[in-house]
């Protein structure tokens, strides 16, 4: 009974596609109720979903019983390894729970090296202005690193910005669109400062770096590590956005910091 | 600490809470979540020298499937209990700086412990895409990654489980003037 096209629309709809299927299937949605129907299903699951999923993080405890664990595996010593190898590969010696105690044990390394099978061929990426970007962004998230400045109204942080920063990029809540301002951090970047404004988009933490533009060009977009990174320009400022959110919502931010920066240029 | 350690921390560590998210999705028991994550850390740090650049996230979160399947298979499955609101206060840390306007506060909460039942009712297969997709905001080939699955898959499992919550939605708030918007 499903429209043969369900399944491109979905992906339309999760932005898995080119420009010029996203026409094609835009065009077809025109003339099929079906999937207009589809389209405004997804868009309804989507928004009670993010707007009620509970946003659960790793509680302290549990970070430092990692971080514990971590201790001794780090430090597990030569010795030890024999041991293990006497023994057999079954002898987990530091389970925090009775519960797993051979429930994971002989398993988890064949499913870690599955894991890890498919992942050997990929290069790391070598640009360093990315592995800055890179690392600022995961250091944001590490607690208390996240913002300087914490408020939700523009005119508040863009302020802050001209007494901390040489910058002065565009700042403004996108709330009603799916993007809250959470404040704004100063950074350096190729030993340069830079100004970060801060966008919370549902679990996601989005920074937005800005820095002073020497003409040179821009990396090319790009993901890794599960992050995704993507460039412009915008007067003359140099703007890099950082999330693991997705891709597309990522570049809807994107799109309204360009508008809103092309209005305050009064183009 | 030594080199390996600093970069773990830097690389995997960041997508603790998503871990921990995708955890209790597929267990609904705080507890066990927490016991699943760790060993899944572990046994991504015992791992992660094998690992050069890619895709951290998915990684660690197809480790965490691995350690939740291989701990699934081991025991019986404990009757589900949906999760009380005194297990979130204690085990679920709110977003940072997520203050919500209290008049929608109770909306939310009767919307999420609806949803939270849909949610939970769904096939586990069927749920882990969903909320990769829409919570964790993965892409088709990272969802296919965590999941071990063609993006094919991915994809029909998507639909299905979207049609079903939306099928189960309108039952469950059937005559409520709020219900969808
Ligand atoms: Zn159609």
């Amino acid at each position: 009974m499903r429209c043969a096209e369900s399944l491109r629309v979905q992906a339309y709809f999760d932005g898995e596609v080119d420009a010029v299927s996203a026409v094609e299937i835009e065009r077809h949605a025109e003339h099929c109720g079906e999937c207009r129907t589809l389209l405004k299903d997804l868009e309804q699951v989507r928004a009670a979903l993010r707007r009620s999923a509970a946003y659960a993080h790793a509680s302290p405890a549990l970070r430092t019983s990692i971080s514990r664990a971590l201790d001794q595996d780090g430090a597990a010593p030569v010795q030890d390894m024999r041991e293990r190898d006497i023994r057999g590969p079954a002898a987990p010696t530091r389970r925090i729970r009775p519960f797993w105690l051979g429930a994971l044990a002989g398993v988890g390394a064949s499913a870690v090296a599955v894991a890890c099978a498919f992942l050997l061929v990929l290069p790391r990426l070598g640009n360093p202005l990315i592995d800055e970007l890179a690392s600022a962004h995961v250091r944001s998230l590490m607690p208390a690193h996240l913002i300087d400045v914490v408020s939700t109204d523009r005119h508040t942080v863009k302020p802050w910005f001209a007494g901390h920063t040489d910058v002065s990029p565009v700042v403004a809540d996108f709330e009603p669109q799916g993007f809250r301002l959470m404040g704004g951090r100063a950074d350096y970047l190729d030993r340069q400062r830079s100004a970060v404004v801060v966008y919370q988009h549902g679990a996601h933490v989005i920074n937005v770096f800005s820095w002073a533009g020497d003409g040179r060009g821009l990396p090319a977009d790009v993901s890794r590590n599960g992050y995704h990174f993507v460039f412009w320009k915008s007067g003359n400022l140099d703007y890099c956005a950082v999330s693991d959110t997705a891709r597309d919502e990522l570049l809807s931010l994107v799109r309204l910091l360009q508008d809103l920066g092309a209005r305050d240029r009064g183009e | 600490m030594d080199e390996k350690r600093a970069r773990f921390e830097a690389e995997v560590l960041p997508h603790l809470d998503a871990a921990y998210r995708f955890a209790r999705w597929l267990t609904h028991a705080p507890a066990d979540a927490d016991d699943i994550v760790q060993e899944a850390v572990l046994r991504a740090f015992r791992g992660f020298d094998a690992l050069r650049g890619s895709d951290v996230k998915a990684w660690l979160l197809a480790i965490v499937r691995n350690c939740h399947s291989t701990a699934f298979r081991q025991r019986q499955r404990r009757a589900f209990v949906p999760l009380p609101e005194e297990n979130d206060a204690q085990y679920g840390y709110a977003m940072r700086s997520n203050i919500p306007d209290p008049q929608d506060e109770s909306i939310r909460r009767d919307e999420r412990r609806t949803l939270e039942k849909l949610i939970a009712a769904l096939p586990e297969e069927h749920r882990t895409v969903l909320m990769l997709r829409e919570i964790e905001e993965m892409d088709y080939r990272q969802i296919a990654q965590v999941t071990s699955v063609p993006i094919g898959t991915v994809m029909s499992r998507l639909a299905r489980s979207r049609a079903a919550l939306k099928a189960r939605w309108l039952l469950e708030t059937a005559g409520e003037p709020r219900a969808v918007r």
